[in-house]
């Protein structure tokens, strides 16, 4: 059976037309420098041109926002589906200008605040409290203990959740002080 | 809602706005460039305001979840950069959610514009706002639930703290480790007498040893060995017979040896009785609040270490019963009564032997808690390299389909070496700590021995045997003492596991019984959804505003995209979740107030996901009713097609299904569910892709089946193909959350909408590939 999920079916019926939508959907379409113009907004985001249709505000995400922020940017409709315009093979394909449009925009989607600094961790009753210094200042947060609080990314690299659902992240554990580390212990 | 400081309402005056003007507030909690800042929001019935502030100074500490988010910060008096919208300029407010957080939005004539940014901590406060800014923007008054928000956050009941988690109702303050003691002691109220004779038990053995010292030192070598005339007399013995004196010594020695192994042996018996029903008890009452608790508790948990919760946690909780808990009496009372007689005996080789007891007193308290943390960190590796043995036997199939077996080895390596790093440096502190604790028992007993030589010698009037009698004191200190530092780590390794179980036991279940619950006798199955709002994540809904109405004995088909919230929808009516907003009604009563037992035997399931428990083919059809006669489950079975399959295989109905027995296809799997709805003989039937797994053939045949079990029945039926859904007397398009359309088959047909769309494109495709 034809996967119907996945078809836009607002716009009228057109078996011709519905067809080269699910055929877009199969091809992976990449906005260059040559065929895609980004803009600034007056609102603080970012409108684009391209193959002749103007959004007025685009979605910037990143594939794979942990081992590759730079590249394979998936630009996304601003609407709730979010369906796919394009993908930007490397930010650095593009001009300087362009590409650092692009960037502030994924370092606000992406904001996480990175922990410089292990001021105090306690653990109570299956909570761990956290006091640290993080890039944007000093905060405090609260943790799950066990579960997936902290993921590991890689051997050094860490990412805590707290009970908001807001992140954090160690970029380099051994480059926090051996008391610091062992304040961590219990997670890592 | 927020409240704003005393500065920030004065600062507010000066632009006219006065606080009875304020219609709700919110605070965006991080600024433009990310920094800890507030900016407050406030909405008046014509303005929106921004006041945002500079960031906050450091030595500020930012509060994020888990910690009261609701004390304002008076502190804060300059002055904040103000900005204000009219509200007509505004058409929308709305949210951008990004990946630890949000930003506020504005729709206007000129495009989006950004008002500012928040922490995912402000979501709620947020989503608010922007619900009161819509209403206030209709011209609507807003209700005190629209301000304040209806799920309140808790407090602790005892100490006013706010809940860390405001869905685990547990205060870390209250909960301390002293009161998981007492409640694992808890388990032995019921066998007081047992216990009261444990004790005596305890006491005798305990005095007893404290006699044998004094037997073995200062009798035998100050009064035997030294002739003394005096303890003939008092026992009465002939005089100068001080062989007999000794023998009767010796007899005495050995019958206090005698009567301290009857004891024990007593004592174990008693034990024996005891433990193994308090483990069963605490087993049993884990399984059955696992058992209360709502679907989401299993969702958001791994099974594998759900099993290790409780099979492993409970066993360690009960070796600690077993072979710590009665000890902990003995060797306090050894360890107090010793001290007495030592002091009596001779009062400085008593302190000279105690000296040292505060240092392991030290010693236990500095390095306690890293053993703790040490522990705890030991089980969650197990328990890791437990779930991950589980997912990769479920999951063996697609791992030697796709040959990655080296690579599953190597993931496992990986787990492995995590818990036996994790092991190790259980081992090396534990390893520490054990050294240096007799290391300062040793220097204690050197200490004595020295000390009693220097005082023998100079002859001040201290004897052989007294000494001898110390030192066995000091020996027999010893045990009890080590017993007590390894009893630090045992309580620790027991309380971590204590607290989990109780951690599962305290659970609240998200979906409760009412209190009182209405139980009717009869439920015709009239079904009625009012606004029914549900996200299983706060402020993430999945369905928004949903509202239908089934007449008893309607089928319903519902239609939408996979992950359109369809399954989320028929799981709230059957109520595995409850809705965030808005009610559901069967027969005009509200869900929440019907009795469980009422609702559940009323509501039938065939899912996508069939679950077959282990037991037989009949009992897993007589699930739901399981006093059904033979003849009931046959006819359900030929009514679901099963009963051809069950006849050919060699025990029929009595075959033994589930993990040691026999495998079913998924089809098979399917055709025993619909049996057993069809056996339970609900009211309200709700088919959700019951067909999924079966070929054609047996989908046509089973189709047919449930064309049966439907008649009478109010029905609700999930299906991907269209075709199935012909004979339903209305359907519902879910697309986006919401309801987009709704009407007979005929209806919507006619409206050539997304229904009409999908409709064509099914038959084409199907044509396209010959199926129909």
């Amino acid at each position: 059976m034809v996967d119907l999920n996945d078809l836009n079916i607002d716009e009228d019926f057109n078996e011709e037309q519905m067809r080269a939508e699910s055929d877009d959907l199969l091809e992976l379409r990449y906005l260059t420098k040559d065929n895609a113009v980004f803009e600034r907004t007056k609102g603080g985001f970012v409108s684009l041109e391209y193959a002749g249709k103007k959004y007025d505000r685009v979605g910037v995400y990143r594939t794979f926002p942990i081992t590759e922020p730079e590249e394979y940017i998936s630009i996304r409709e601003a609407d709730e589906k979010a369906r796919e315009i394009g993908m930007v093979e490397a930010l650095s394909n593009l001009s300087k200008d362009q590409a650092d449009m692009l960037r502030e925009q994924l370092r606000i989607r992406y904001y996480m605040p990175v922990i410089e600094k292990v001021i105090d961790v306690k653990e109570e009753y299956g909570y761990a409290y956290f006091q640290v210094k993080t890039n944007y200042g000093v905060c405090r947060f609260t943790t799950r203990m066990g579960g997936d609080a902290v993921i590991a990314l890689s051997d050094c690299r860490y990412q805590i959740t707290d009970l908001d659902g807001n992140r954090y992240e160690i970029v380099d554990l051994y480059k926090l002080s051996v008391n610091e580390r062992k304040k961590l212990d219990l997670f890592i | 809602m927020t409240k704003l400081t005393k500065s920030l309402k004065q600062y507010l005056e000066k632009y006219d706005i006065a606080s009875d003007d304020i219609r709700i507030s919110a605070v965006l909690d991080v600024n433009e460039n990310f920094g800890f800042s507030d900016t407050y929001l406030v909405l008046t019935a014509d303005r929106l305001v921004l006041a945002a502030y500079e960031e906050r100074k450091p030595g500020h500490v930012h509060q994020f979840g888990g910690y009261s988010r609701t004390e304002l910060n008076e502190e804060q008096t300059d002055m904040p950069a103000i900005r204000i919208y009219e509200l007509e300029n505004i058409e929308k407010l709305a949210v951008i959610r990004e990946i630890s957080g949000g930003a506020l939005y504005a729709e206007t004539k000129e495009g989006d514009i950004r008002i500012g940014r928040f922490t995912n901590s402000r979501m709620g406060e947020v989503q608010r706002f922007i619900g009161a800014f819509d209403k206030v923007k209709k011209g609507e008054e807003l209700t005190k639930e629209d301000i304040e928000g209806k799920n309140k956050m808790e407090c602790c009941p005892k100490c006013g703290l706010l809940y860390p988690d405001q869905e685990r109702k547990i205060c870390p303050k209250c909960m301390d480790k002293k009161s998981i003691m007492l409640r694992v002691l808890g388990y032995y109220k019921p066998y007081i007498p047992q216990i009261i004779i444990m004790f005596l038990c305890y006491f005798a053995t305990a005095a007893l040893n404290l006699v044998w010292p004094y037997l073995s030192g200062t009798v035998l070598y100050d009064r035997v060995l030294a002739k003394d005339e005096s303890l003939m007399e008092f026992l009465n013995l002939p005089a100068g017979k001080f062989t007999l004196l000794l023998g009767v010594l010796v007899l005495g020695m050995l019958s206090a040896k005698l009567t301290l192994l009857a004891i024990e042996i007593l004592q174990k018996v008693l034990t024996a009785r005891i433990v193994p029903k308090i483990v069963a008890r605490i087993k049993e009452q884990v399984f059955t609040s696992m058992g209360k608790l709502s679907i989401s508790f299993y969702n958001s948990r791994q099974t594998g270490s759900l099993m290790t919760r409780v099979l492993g946690d409970a066993e360690e909780v009960t070796s600690f019963c077993i072979d710590g808990v009665p000890y902990v009496f003995i060797n306090v009372f050894t360890i107090i009564s010793t001290c007495i007689i030592m002091f009596s005996i001779h009062p400085l080789m008593a302190i000279v032997s105690l000296v040292l007891l505060p240092f392991l007193t030290i010693i236990s308290y500095k390095m306690m808690p890293r053993l703790w943390s040490f522990y705890g960190r030991r089980h969650r590796a197990n328990r890791r390299l437990n779930s991950q043995m589980n997912d990769n036997f479920t999951g063996a199939r697609v791992v030697k389909a796709f040959g990655q077996e080296d690579m599953e080895i190597k993931r496992f390596g990986k787990r492995n070496s995590g818990v036996r790093d994790a092991e190790i440096s259980v081992a090396v502190y534990d390893n520490k700590y054990y050294a240096l604790y007799s290391a300062v028992e040793n220097i204690s007993a050197f200490m004595v021995w020295g000390l009693g030589a220097v005082l023998i010698l100079n002859g001040s009037g201290l004897e052989l045997g007294v000494l001898i009698t110390f030192a066995g004191y000091v020996g027999q200190l010893n045990g009890p003492l080590d017993f007590m530092s390894y009893l630090f780590r045992w309580v620790t390794n027991c309380l971590n596991c204590a607290q989990r179980i109780f951690e599962i036991v305290d659970a609240v279940p998200q979906v409760r019984e009412s209190e009182n619950p209405i139980r009717p006798d009869y439920i015709r199955g009239d079904l009625k959804l009012e606004n029914v709002t549900f996200g299983y994540e706060p402020h993430k809904p999945v369905l928004k505003n949903i509202n239908f109405e089934i007449k008893a004995g309607e089928m319903l088909g519902i239609v939408g995209r996979s992950g359109a919230g369809k399954s989320t929808l028929v799981n709230l009516i059957s109520r595995l979740y409850d809705a965030d907003e808005g009610s559901i009604y069967i027969d005009g009563i509200n869900v929440k107030d019907l009795g469980f037992k009422e609702l559940r035997r009323s509501i039938a399931m065939v899912s996508q996901e069939t679950y077959i428990f282990m037991g037989t083919v009949a009992e897993n059809i007589a699930y739901a009713r399981p006093d059904a006669t033979r003849k009931e489950i046959i006819e359900a079975a030929i009514q679901a097609s099963a009963h051809d399959f069950i006849c050919k295989m060699p025990e029929g109905y009595d075959t033994m299904l589930g993990s040691s027995g026999r495998s079913l296809s998924g089809g098979e799997k399917q055709r025993i569910s619909i049996a057993r709805a069809i056996l339970a003989n609900p009211r309200i039937l709700i088919l959700d892709e019951a067909t999924s797994a079966v070929d054609t053939e047996t989908e046509l045949a089973i189709q047919e089946s449930l064309e049966k079990l439907v008649v009478g029945r109010t029905t609700l039926s999930i299906a991907h193909r269209l075709s199935t859904l012909r004979n339903a007397d209305r359907l519902i398009v879910i697309d986006n959350k919401e309801i987009t359309e709704s009407g007979t088959h005929e209806e919507l047909i006619a409206k050539k909408g997304t229904f009409y769309k999908l409709m064509e494109l099914q038959t084409k495709a199907l044509a396209m590939r010959g199926l129909e």
